[in-house]
């Protein structure tokens, strides 16, 4: 598991930005966004006529203006903007933030079709600096754009409003510059899950921390115990805003930084900093690499022949505990349950098929059918908490439950494989407590490409054309995209413009926390234990 | 763009309009393979379109004979079931127009020896022979043994009129004048069912309307609401209590099967050729009635149960025993309602409501297809692994608290007595 990782981390942080697949942020198309909207209210005037009454009225109310004057202004406005934009693209064409700012100018533009739009942007300017909460830091920098920001409905949803931070990050500009690159591409690597999974990130920030370790100098007039936690802090608020540190990498931080503070200031560097880069690679190896083929070949033991095992989601240990029994010549049957939006199981499917076994690929939909003839239940772990509980991804609990409510049959036993540094403190009832929040852009389906054959058809072309004419500079820096862009209008989702819709809220979270009576047996390093044990053992495992 | 779309794609819409034209054999034919291609495939539409060929067969059959109308009735039926065993509303309906006729004709009999009920008899839509319900109270468990008899039961009913204990004319009022009218009688047996059929297709449109009213009664003001897929009865249900109330709906999407007509019922963007939604796509989305509405993944319900006050669902089918075929993930969601203490509401049209005992629940389940769950671009995986994809599951009735069709509230255990008012016993199987 360390080698892939370990690789990726050798790319350049602008290697790993260019090709990720970013859906543009929410702070960054706000701007834009808002700025398109003057243009909206008069063009729909006509067609919103019935529901009118807190429309165009509203807004006429508000400025005063009649319909025509406000197409000259909105006019006049994107002029000014476009000039604006195109003096942007020339000062810094190859800056970041370039391509998805663009993107967003072109999105907010096909947003323009939907009926709700135009009403939310009008409404909204009565409650504008109510609603503030996000971009605080551009809010002053473009005048009127900054203000439409505002009229932002607040898209979180407020059961999980104490989870809502700072969006994710999604440049390294604006990062520290005491940032090291490894760790600047990781960050980013986490953010779009090319590097995901607990024991995954857990090892690839040990592992760029090593490196960040070894090109440290201690500044003059401090010591290297002192110091260096500080440098790391950096590293870490870093990681934390590509997205939220798991529990694995804080308990692996905590214990790197523990170490760090009991080396002997009088210790030369070089010695320091090569006992630390051991204690990361004993660290990784003790409680990950090893743990994982303890775990395996324990939990592989539980697998007999002719089992059918559900799992769900793409856990690395429960993958591994499989090919580990499969290795051993049991005969068994695997069902793996995956979800939208990571889909995770497919590539554990793939894994497996490959490698010989017999799966049947389901989605969470069907977990009911999937579990009438499952015999056990393998289940990856974000985390274990000190209550029992298991914390892992988002539909974990949906199988388990089902697996242990079965209709009228026997309940199949539930088998957690989970490495203790996955054990946490922490405590939770249900799984609003602790969370994260994941982009709910994700959740909206990007239809793939379509092929487009003949000529568009009128619908299409009116729609292009707007679009072309406002972004006049687009079409000189971007050949390429306008046309998958066009498809995707074609066949667009509805929740294309989910933001522009009022009251209606995308929620994506990615974990969720199963109740410990759910889990009958939590395989780890130590041993396999009843969930009840989850808070002796990490006591002990901390304490060492 | 309807009418491009209607003729591109076989549906409701085309159908109904080719039935005015086609022969009744072609109409029958049509819709047999439009039910197995799966071109008309909501129960509601699968509904409509058997009412409608029905009203045809009837219309057509050229026969005051009731015993002959009942023939002719099954036989189309057991065709068009046949051809689609799973949507179990295609039976429902023949099942109702069976017993309409059985009414006619027994009113008709009756009329023959009681003058004074002759003119004034009008067929009530849903037939409620009283005397059926403590019958099939007992014999609901021996279906097989009546589905044995009822070709016989069917024609002695007919050649030998013995006396119904049920009816309030009795025999002894029989008076000679009766002979007269019979003749007048036994022609109106067909124009009575084809009232009745329209009285059946005007339930099918106003049923959801009927189950709204009851909305007030279910949800209250700061309720978090859980549904899972777009069902137009949820939606007009809840739409009803939004005229009033402010609550919060949380809406699963049912991701493979179903997920395109929940993203467009939750923000409204309705796409304009689905032939179900023709009226009901000009209906506004709830969040324009204030409403907020949150999109989960169906992945997302147990983490979010602890919050929900009330989980409402639609259903495909509804059988007698209080269990329910919806769309796949239901199963779940109810179970995770139940381990929360969350209540569990159903809203249906009595039309779901199948008069069938699910013995073998695998026999329910539909299954689809499987390029919804691994895209063509993972099509390398479809060779290795096993993909499934299943429409429906069955919920059990224990995961259902209530009820809400467009006769009122009823617990499950209540259900198997709307289908002995509904049905008739002899066509139970037919």
């Amino acid at each position: 598991m360390a080698q892939p990782v370990d690789s990726s981390l050798n790319l350049s942080p602008s290697e790993s930005a260019a090709p990720a697949p970013q859906p543009p942020s929410a702070p960054e198309m706000q701007p834009s966004n808002g700025a398109a909207k003057p243009s909206k209210p008069p063009k729909q005037q006509p067609k919103q006529a019935p529901n009118a009454d807190s429309g165009p009225a509203s807004a006429a109310g508000g400025e005063n203006l009649s319909p025509a004057e406000l197409k000259k202004r909105a006019k006049a406005e994107k002029q000014a903007r476009r000039a604006k934009e195109k003096a942007d693209k020339e000062q810094g064409g190859a800056a970041p933030g370039g391509p998805s700012a663009t993107a967003s100018a072109k999105k907010s533009s096909s947003g323009g079709g939907g009926g709700a739009g135009g009403k939310d942007a009008a409404s909204g300017a009565q409650q504008k600096g109510q609603r503030h909460r996000r971009g605080s830091a551009q809010a002053g920098a473009q005048g009127p754009a900054a203000e439409k920001k505002k009229k932002q409905e607040d898209k979180s949803v407020a059961v999980f409003g104490h989870l809502y931070g700072q969006p994710r990050r999604t440049t390294v500009a604006g990062a520290g510059k005491e940032v090291h690159p490894a760790v600047l591409a990781l960050g980013l690597q986490m953010r779009d899950y090319v590097v995901c999974g607990s024991s995954a990130r857990c090892v690839a920030t040990l592992l760029a921390f090593k490196r960040v370790i070894e090109s440290y100098t201690t500044p003059l007039g401090t010591s290297l115990p002192r110091h260096l936690t500080t440098h790391l802090s950096h590293q870490i608020t870093y990681l934390s805003t590509c997205r939220p540190l798991s529990i694995s990498q804080g308990n692996a931080i905590r214990a790197l930084k523990l170490e760090i503070s009991s080396i002997d200031p009088s210790v030369p560097e070089a010695t320091a900093k090569s006992t630390l880069s051991d204690f990361i690679d004993s660290f990784i190896r003790e409680k990950i690499t090893v743990a994982d083929q303890v775990i395996a070949g324990s939990a592989a033991q539980k697998i007999q022949d002719g089992d059918v095992i559900v799992t769900y989601a793409g856990s690395s240990i429960v993958k591994q505990t499989l090919l580990t029994a499969f290795k051993q010549g049991k005969k068994f049957r695997v069902s793996i349950i995956d979800s939208r939006p990571l889909f995770e199981g497919k590539s554990m499917a793939r894994t497996l098929a490959k490698a010989g076994l017999d799966v049947q690929y389901s989605l969470v939909n069907a977990v009911s059918h999937a579990i009438k003839d499952a015999t056990k239940v393998f289940l990856g772990a974000h985390g274990m908490t000190s209550n029992g509980r298991l914390y892992s991804r988002v539909g974990t609990a949906l199988v388990a439950m089902s697996a242990k409510e079965r209709a009228g049959g026997v309940e199949v036993p539930v088998i957690v494989c989970c490495e203790t540094v996955k054990f946490t403190d922490r405590v939770a009832l249900d799984s609003i407590v602790v969370n994260e929040i994941a982009d709910a852009d994700e959740l909206v389906i990007n239809q793939p490409p379509q092929q487009v054959t003949g000529i568009p058809d009128s619908k299409a072309a009116a729609t292009a054309q707007p679009d072309t004419k406002k972004g006049g500079n687009k079409a000189s820096s971007q050949t390429s995209p306008p046309e998958p862009n066009l498809a995707s209008l074609n066949g667009s989702s509805p929740l294309a413009n989910w933001k522009e819709t009022p009251n209606l809220q995308l929620l994506n979270i990615l974990y969720d926390v199963t109740p410990a009576e759910y889990v009958d047996m939590v395989v780890t390093e130590m041993g396999s234990l009843p969930p009840s044990a989850v808070p002796i053992v990490h006591r002990m495992s901390t304490n060492l | 763009m309807p009418p491009t779309s209607v003729a591109l794609t076989p549906g409701l819409t085309s159908y109904l309009k080719s039935l005015k034209t086609n022969p009744i054999d072609t109409s029958i034919d049509n819709l047999i393979s439009l039910l197995k291609r799966r071109q008309i495939r909501h129960s509601r539409s699968c509904a409509t379109a058997t009412a409608y060929l029905l009203l045809r067969v009837i219309s057509a059959c050229r026969t005051n004979d009731a015993g002959k109308l009942i023939e002719r009735v099954q036989s189309v039926g057991r065709r068009l079931v046949a051809a689609q065993p799973r949507e179990m509303v295609v039976g429902n309906i023949v099942r109702r127009v069976l017993g309409l006729i059985r009414d006619e004709a027994e009113d008709d009999r009756d009329a023959d020896f009681n003058l004074s009920e002759a003119g004034s008899e009008s067929q009530p839509q849903t037939p409620r022979a009283t005397d059926d319900h403590s019958d099939s109270l007992f014999t609901r468990h021996e279906r097989p043994t009546v589905s044995m008899s009822t070709p016989i039961s069917m024609f002695s009913l007919l050649s030998h009129p013995e006396p119904e204990p049920s009816l309030p004319g009795t025999p002894a009022s029989a008076s000679p004048s009766g002979r007269l009218l019979g003749h007048t009688q036994t022609k109106d047996i067909r124009a009575e069912v084809i009232d009745g059929i329209g009285e059946i297709i005007d339930e099918l449109g106003q049923v959801d309307d009927q189950i709204a009213a009851y909305a007030l009664d279910h949800i209250h003001s700061n309720e978090i609401i859980l549904t899972h897929t777009s069902s137009t009865t949820v939606q007009r249900f809840l739409l009803k209590a939004a005229a009033k109330r402010k609550f919060t709906v949380i809406h699963a999407e049912s991701y493979p099967n179903n997920h395109e007509a929940t993203h467009a019922t939750v923000s409204g963007n309705q796409p304009a050729d689905e032939e179900l939604l023709s009226t009901e796509s000009f209906q506004k989305p709830l969040t324009e009635l204030g409403i907020t509405v949150i999109l989960i993944p169906d992945s997302a319900v147990f983490a979010l149960m602890s919050r929900v006050n009330k989980v409402i669902l639609g259903t495909h089918s509804v059988l007698a025993n209080g269990g329910l075929v919806a769309a796949a993930g239901t199963r779940v969601i109810a179970r995770a309602a139940k381990v929360h203490q969350t209540p569990v509401v159903v809203v249906s049209g009595v039309y779901k409501l199948s008069p069938v005992y699910p013995f073998d629940f695998d026999s329910l389940i539909e299954y689809g297809d499987a390029s919804k769950v691994i895209p063509f671009e993972d099509g390398d995986l479809v060779d290795q692994i096993d993909v499934q994809n299943p429409l429906y599951d069955y919920v059990p009735a224990e995961l259902v608290d209530l009820y809400i069709t467009n006769l009122g509230g009823h617990a499950p255990s209540y259900l198997y007595r709307i289908v002995s008012d509904h049905y008739r016993r002899e066509d139970i199987s037919f």
